[in-house]
């Protein structure tokens, strides 16, 4: 009703004025429905909850249609560079108007500023036609010097550890480049990720099993992680575990695979594998 | 005589025609609801099983459902598997998509969906189902109620993080035989020990035919059925082959590992294990009508009920059909495995291809624009608890897909799988849609009469190395796809997250977002790497 009321406004005031047939009270109303226009154009500014929403349904479009004046919030402004992001189908002038906006936020020092900051950075790494992985890791480090404790500033350091372990040029050691950062990421839900990252990367690179093994593990201590993505790490760590010689380790993990996903397609494998390393560590305890 | 004119205007008749046309045409496009509506949540639920038996599975669970739920009143949507992928596509574009939905990542062109329309049911499943309170299945998280754990849900997330789906019944595949067929031409019933057994069975099939000049063949033969039954026995040489690139220790491979494989040259189709896997693929393309894969699986269907085919290979899905409809005694059974004993392929085997224990079907997502989201995941969990899913599988005569549930009588033998070694998603015909292409524009090199194994693997390791790179860029661009419309939701989550309970699950959303997106986000960080070092 209110969208309803909003667009159609200005033709309900021409309508009325004109429709009036006293000349002196014609003014009057003139000004009281500049009025009521003023008045309807700011019942139509969404609160700011109300434009993330729409952002969460998909539809930009009604918050770009709302957005307006020198007035609003920051995170209003906010919102308004996120529906310029979410614009479909999404072109590089559109992602530039996001730009815009997310660098004059995160001029501040606020929550706002984080967000806008690791927005444009994301900008610059994934939503533009043409990435520039250098651009984004010069932004992410940018928000990590200003702002070390934000979340959005740690989160960009997750993604700068994966721009390091993939994509950037001129990485002689992608793993300690990585670890590097992790150094840097206090948040225990942050650290299982880059961990994770680490180890998936540790295996593309063909690096040796103990430079990115323990960075399973820990990824697995850290915890939280579901979906097949658990299953695919806790069988990982066991197999991989048998391959590092460490049958132990492998014993534990396969023997957690078999309890937590016994109908598994894998779990054949799995206890055969389970049972060399039972059949190690018997041998192991014999020779001692 | 004077005529006695009406005080009508002419034509009125036909203008209050018009108007009554499109007053119903109004109605029609605006009110489509019943007039007077009993219930005050009505939900609807929509999926392609027009089988025999799932419609009725269904519809007894409703009646259940509603009868203990006064206020919601469930509709269910049949669709048939031909149009269903339009139907899905324009109405949740146009935000009419119904409530609950069935959804297959095997669905052409329709990978997108469950990012972008679809809501995750992660928290929910970590809870108990309210509706086992009673049973076997009391205060376990529903998620584990699942028999096996949800392992499709798991794998088709577009987040590796998130389960968006819960599945309703559990399906295997069953090599179906025309006894009395089969008794004709063999003179004795089918019992297979060995693929060899089989084998020679279908080799008899093929003589009597030549000898008779009966249009008969050993197997019903469609694109589906012929791509089920390949799967099911090809696997087998190709095990050693797939585990010697398992670098991440998965014990299982993905597509995408696959794909990369073949870009390292580190096997290919001349490959002495995949040459015998084609071997097994030659003689059972052999066994089908010429041409079978222009058909569906519904052709295959009615070549096996017109006496036409001794044996149908396919899924438990069509199992009910299968019993109500054939005009003849049907023997159901399981394929013999490949084992390292075959005389033809055996060398190469080692060991047995496993079957799993099951793997649960019939995925049904929740529209994230479901104006009745809460109701709609209450019936979703009562259609997957201990009675509802037993009543589905009753009337249906499918599987069920939670454990407690009691498989009827008739289908208890589904549930008995093969245990062996499963290399997962390695079919190396199907890995993406370039290369399926490749695979059924050659096909005729490997099933013709001067068709030979080696000329199709020479014709595919020309052909491939285009088509396997063109599929992996697909893949990353289609993960990359994914990832990109979450930045803003999760900054929008974070925003929304506040003290309240709604503000709670905005705040936990933002998580599990943040850490899908990095998950999927290296994943296509990987296969970038992988293209960019095979140029």
């Amino acid at each position: 009703m209110r969208d309803w009321l909003v667009a159609r406004a200005p033709i309900f005031t021409i309508c009325g004025v004109f429709s009036f047939p006293l000349r002196g009270c014609r003014r009057a109303l003139l000004v009281g429905s500049v009025l009521l226009v003023t008045a309807t154009r700011c019942l139509g500014a969404q609160p700011t909850g109300e434009a993330w929403q729409e952002i969460l349904n998909s539809a930009p479009k009604r918050v770009l249609k709302t957005a307006a004046g020198a007035n609003v919030s920051r995170e209003e402004k906010l919102a308004e560079g996120a529906a310029w992001m979410s614009l479909q189908p999404s072109t590089d002038e559109n992602l530039a108007k996001a730009a815009g906006i997310f660098a004059e936020l995160a001029q501040g020092d606020d929550e706002i500023a984080a967000q806008a900051a690791y927005l444009r950075a994301r900008l610059w790494q994934l939503h533009f036609l043409q990435p520039n992985y250098a651009r984004a890791a010069e932004l992410f480090e940018q928000l990590a010097a200003r702002q070390p404790e934000s979340h959005w500033a740690q989160l960009g350091l997750v993604k700068l550890g994966m721009l390091k372990l993939y994509v950037l040029p001129d990485v002689p050691d992608r793993i300690a480049a990585a670890e590097e950062i992790l150094t840097r990421i206090t948040e225990p839900e942050l650290q299982r990720d880059l961990h994770l990252q680490i180890g998936q990367a540790g295996v593309l690179l063909k690096e040796p099993l103990e430079r990115f093994l323990p960075h399973l593990v820990a990824a697995d201590q850290i915890g939280g992680i579901s979906g097949t993505a658990r299953e695919d790490l806790i069988v990982q760590i066991g197999e991989l575990s048998m391959r590092a010689g460490l049958p132990e380790q492998a014993q534990k993990y396969l023997e957690l695979y078999l309890k937590e996903f016994p109908n598994n397609v894998r779990a054949y494998a799995v206890a055969e594998r389970l049972a060399e390393a039972r059949q190690l560590l018997a041998g192991k305890e014999t020779a001692q | 005589m004077k005529q006695k004119t009406s005080r009508l205007p002419k034509g009125l008749g036909l203008v209050l025609l018009a108007a009554a046309y499109v007053f119903s045409l109004w109605w029609v496009f605006t009110r489509s609801a019943p007039i007077k509506q009993d219930r005050p949540v009505t939900i609807r639920i929509a999926h392609w099983q027009i089988e025999r038996g799932p419609p009725e599975g269904m519809e007894a669970v409703i009646k259940r459902y509603e009868e203990l739920n006064p206020n919601v009143k469930v509709e269910q949507l049949l669709i048939p598997g031909a149009v269903y992928k339009q139907w899905l596509r324009t109405n949740l574009a146009g935000g009419t998509g119904t409530d609950i939905l069935e959804w297959g990542s095997w669905l052409a062109g329709q990978k997108d969906l469950p990012a972008r329309y679809f809501e995750p049911l992660t928290a929910e499943l970590a809870q108990p189902n309210p509706y086992n309170v009673g049973t076997s299945q009391e205060g376990v998280p529903w998620e584990r109620t699942f028999h096996d754990n949800l392992i499709g849900a798991r794998r088709d997330s577009p987040d590796p993080g998130q389960v968006y789906a819960v599945t309703v019944t559990e399906v295997s595949v069953r090599l179906f035989c025309n006894l009395e067929l089969y008794r004709e031409i063999l003179g004795e019933d089918p019992v297979f020990e060995t693929y060899d057994q089989f084998r020679q069975a279908l080799r008899c099939i093929g003589e009597y035919a030549r000898r008779t000049g009966k249009p008969v063949h050993g197997l019903a033969g469609s694109r589906d059925n012929g791509l089920w039954l390949t799967q099911t026995v090809w696997g087998a040489p190709l095990l050693e082959l797939s585990h010697s690139f398992d670098d991440a220790g998965y014990l299982y491979l993905y597509n995408r590992q696959v794909l990369g494989a073949f870009l390292e040259g580190r096997w290919n189709y001349s490959h002495p294990n995949v040459l015998a896997g084609l071997k097994l693929v030659r003689e059972l393309s052999q066994s089908m009508k010429p041409g079978y894969l222009q058909l569906r699986r519904d052709d295959a269907m009615l070549e096996f009920f017109s006496g036409n085919a001794v044996f149908l290979f396919t899924g438990t899905w069509d199992a009910t059909t299968i019993r109500r409809t054939a005009p003849f005694e049907v023997a159901i059974m399981r394929l013999p495995a490949v084992l390292p004993d075959d005389p033809v392929v055996g060398s190469y085997v080692r060991g047995p291809a496993g079957e799993g224990m099951g793997e649960t079907a019939m995925a049904m997502y929740l529209n994230n624009a479901s104006p009745h989201k809460k109701e709609a995941i209450d019936f979703l969990r009562f259609l997957t608890s201990v009675e509802g899913n037993q009543i589905f599988s009753e009337h249906s005569l499918w599987l069920p897909a939670i454990t407690g549930a009691e498989i009827p009588e008739s289908i208890r033998d589904f549930r008995s799988y093969r245990q062996g070694y499963a290399l997962g998603q390695a079919p190396y015909d199907l890995i993406g849609s370039e290369v399926s292409m490749q695979w059924d524009q050659n096909f005729h090199l490997l099933s013709g009469e001067n068709g030979s194994v080696e000329k199709f693997a020479a014709q595919l390791d020309r052909v491939m190395p285009a088509a396997i790179r063109t599929d992996l860029e697909n893949e990353a661009r289609n993960t990359l796809i994914l990832v990109k419309p979450q930045d803003s939701l999760i900054v929008a989550r974070a925003n929304l997250a506040d003290d309240t309970p709604e503000g709670h699950r905005h705040r936990e959303r933002q998580h599990e977002m943040e850490m899908g997106q990095t998950m999927s986000e290296g994943l296509a960080f990987q296969m970038k790497l992988q293209l960019d070092r095979t140029k």
